[in-house]
């Protein structure tokens, strides 16, 4: 066969520019791309003993997996960050950025070469034990939790007493999963009511059920989730712990498929100085939109709830979190400044309910007096949400149980002083009660369910045994007779609803 | 501990099963009966050869391949579980294949997750390659004269990796099975399983 040397010289030739090109052009190899991408945006959960479900350390178990990271890096579901990308600058992003996605599909394209290993980084180490010290105080679960080894998630509240006898500062707090494999994320809480206890009490089981953040009863003080390094309070920030306080733990556990126990440990750091400034959080609308109306249609695509608060105070903002249950969807938070113009604080087009991150932006953004922060909530009810834990859907109220939905957009500020921060919460309180007063003159029957009994001052559960009779003092005040509250008509209303048990008993709106 | 196992099949496989590729559906598997691993149970670390797939009177077989670090097969293992318990009472004869790992590695995952069955090392890959399996988990049956009858997901759960259904609204595995023990044919008999990869060598080129 003569002839085929000649054709092959021919064909070289043909194909000279293309081998040129990519001869310039390193392929993508683990020692030099992969490596240094995985070793610092994986292997903190991907490694033996972490929540991740295998290691990702070195060249052979990061090359088995290389179609699973191609795909789970595509479509964002790993590394877990929900922030839409490129909208807003946080200091905690793990995201990765189209150019580090399209290495991995790069790299399997390629056949996953090594390349050279005296190249590869070395795996950054993660020391064993309390990642900020030895705590000042360890709290333990009293008891070992069993989860089970399949069914729904389950989201548990463990008591702790802490015991302590005098007001007490905190400036870090550091959580120590029992079993990383089932603990998801965490919430603090602290309780001075002795409601913990006796709830705990109740409960055959360790723990108690429900996964609202507080019921406006216990005074939230932050969370961990999967994936965040502990790490001392910013700007020499400290929160408050009242004497005698319990801390009340809620554990989100996810099943993997056996049985396992869990007794997961908190461990606190004190502090001799008391916090720098006074801060807070601003939570739109408040207290996880008990007041909002949230009424899903079974099977809407795209339910929207809107909520839009004033800040009457300066204040500096370092971090934004949201929170709803399994139907959240969008989850967005823009800032409107005094001057007009607009930017955003919070932008998830695919909100999670399994991450709970807080997003700490990279730099702290002023927010002066008069700024209107706008969120925006949406909820997908339909049967096509693999989310959705009822099937057939539901309709769906806000309330504090799994099936049920919340919503809240919360941002953590600092004010320059003590007034300052009070005048926001009360601010805060003054917005619950427009809510209520807006949804008791539509005749919300679901706010009406949660406020019965205890809407204003003279209500002692006789003046609203019904919607009608809570409406009668609000439309007394209506003195132009067009069914609506104008804001003069409303200063009454507003301090009518004050007074009442439902506010007054709702406990800390924000932070002491 | 990294337990080295001194125990290859005693028959490699026939050259036509690497050329084969992936086989659709229904289509027989010349000699799959002949095919010999090493598994072992759940109680014991103690390899033993066997031939998964050779006829021994069974009204089908079902394969699972399986890892023992992928979080989406690992949460099926109760619904695994349960369908070997029922399955097997109606004359199935159910298999856990595993890939890429130990006989120590897969005794302790039987262990663990309560999984019923004979785990079968597959090392070279050979039963994935006679089913065309290229994920885990996935399922297959195959009926005695070892003809693919069904090939994909346990059931509709799992929607990629991360996100699971609360419940499933299909149960294609367990909807074959019943077809295949009536005799009937198999609704759909490939679908897409959802889960991690089996390692399978890039085709040659």
């Amino acid at each position: 066969m003569p002839y085929r040397p000649v054709l092959r010289s021919l064909a070289l030739l043909l194909l000279w520019p293309a081998a040129l090109a990519a001869a310039e052009k390193r392929p993508v190899t683990f020692s030099e791309d992969i490596a240094p991408l995985v070793f610092s945006n994986c292997a903190a959960c991907h490694r033996p003993g972490q929540i991740g479900p295998f290691a990702l350390t070195d060249y052979e178990s990061v090359k088995r997996r290389a179609k699973l990271i191609a795909e789970v890096t595509e479509d964002r579901t790993m590394p877990p960050w929900h922030a839409d990308p490129g909208v807003v600058a946080y200091s905690n992003d793990r995201s990765l950025t189209k150019e580090q996605i399209a290495l991995f599909s790069d790299w399997l394209a390629a056949g996953t070469p090594e390349g050279d290993p005296a190249k590869t980084p070395v795996l950054p180490e993660i020391k064993d034990g309390w990642q900020m010290g030895p705590p000042d105080q360890i709290a333990t679960m009293p008891e070992a939790f069993t989860v089970p080894a399949e069914g729904r998630d389950i989201y548990r509240k463990f008591t702790i007493p802490l015991n302590l006898d005098k007001d007490t500062w905190v400036k870090g707090i550091e959580f120590h999963p029992g079993d990383p494999r089932v603990v998801h994320h965490i919430l603090y809480y602290l309780d001075t009511t002795g409601k913990a206890r006796e709830m705990d009490a109740k409960d055959p089981k360790p723990g108690f059920g429900g996964m609202s953040q507080s019921n406006g009863e216990f005074r939230y003080i932050g969370g961990w989730d999967v994936g965040t390094q502990p790490v001392e309070l910013p700007y020499g920030l400290r929160w408050f712990i009242p004497k005698g306080s319990d801390l009340v733990v809620q554990v989100h556990y996810h099943p993997i498929g056996k049985e396992t126990t869990d007794q997961s440990s908190v461990g606190f750091h004190y502090s001799d100085e008391p916090t720098a400034k006074p801060w807070s959080i601003i939570p739109v609308p408040p207290h996880f939109g008990m007041m909002q109306g949230i009424d899903i249609p079974a099977g809407e695509k795209e339910h929207i709830e809107k909520a839009s608060f004033t800040i009457p105070e300066d204040c500096t903002i370092f971090s934004v979190n949201a929170h709803a249950h399994y139907l959240g969807k969008r989850m967005e938070m823009s800032a409107t400044f005094p001057d007009g113009s607009t930017r955003w604080l919070l932008k998830t087009s695919n909100w999670d309910f399994k991450w709970q991150e807080d997003y700490a932006f990279k730099d702290p953004i002023k927010l002066p007096a008069g700024t209107r922060l706008d969120v925006l909530m949406s909820y997908d009810n339909s049967a096509e949400n693999p989310a959705n834990p009822t099937k057939p859907p539901k309709r769906v109220i806000w309330g504090p149980s799994t099936t049920d939905e919340m919503g809240v957009i919360t941002l953590s500020a600092i004010f320059e002083t003590k007034e300052q921060k009070e005048a926001t919460h009360q601010a805060l309180r003054v917005y619950l009660a427009n809510q209520m007063i807006d949804r008791l003159l539509e005749g919300s029957e679901t706010v009406f369910g949660q406020v019965r009994g205890q809407i204003g001052a003279a209500d002692q559960n006789k003046a609203s045994k019904n919607l009608e009779a809570a409406r009668a003092p609000l439309l007394a005040l209506d003195f132009d007779k067009d069914s609506k509250l104008s804001s003069a008509e409303r200063i009454p209303a507003i301090a009518y609803i004050l007074q009442g048990a439902f506010i007054k008993n709702l406990g800390a709106i924000g932070f002491d | 501990m990294n337990e080295s196992i001194a125990i290859f099949p005693l028959l490699t496989l026939f050259w036509w099963a690497t050329q084969a590729g992936a086989l659709a559906a229904g289509e027989a598997v010349a000699n799959a009966t002949l095919t010999r691993l090493a598994a072992v149970q759940p109680a014991e670390a103690h390899a033993t050869m066997i031939t998964p797939l050779a006829d021994r009177g069974q009204k089908a077989t079902v394969l699972f391949f399986l890892t023992t670090e992928c979080s989406v097969g690992n949460g099926y293992a109760p619904e695994i579980a349960r369908i070997v318990q029922e399955y097997q009472k109606r004359g199935v004869t159910c298999y856990g294949v595993y890939a890429h790992e130990t006989a120590a590695a897969v005794t302790r995952h039987l262990k663990d997750y309560a999984l019923p069955f004979s785990g079968v090392l597959d090392p070279k890959l050979q039963l994935a390659r006679l089913t065309g399996a290229t994920v885990t988990p996935e399922a297959c049956i195959l009926s005695p004269d070892s003809r693919v009858l069904y090939r994909g997901r346990i059931d509709d759960r799992a929607v990629k990796p991360g996100t699971v259904r609360a419940e499933p609204s299909v149960r294609d595995l367990r909807l074959s099975l019943d077809a295949v023990l009536a005799g009937k044919p198999v609704p759909q008999p490939v679908t897409r399983a959802i889960g991690c990869y089996l390692d399978l060598p890039a085709p040659e080129k």
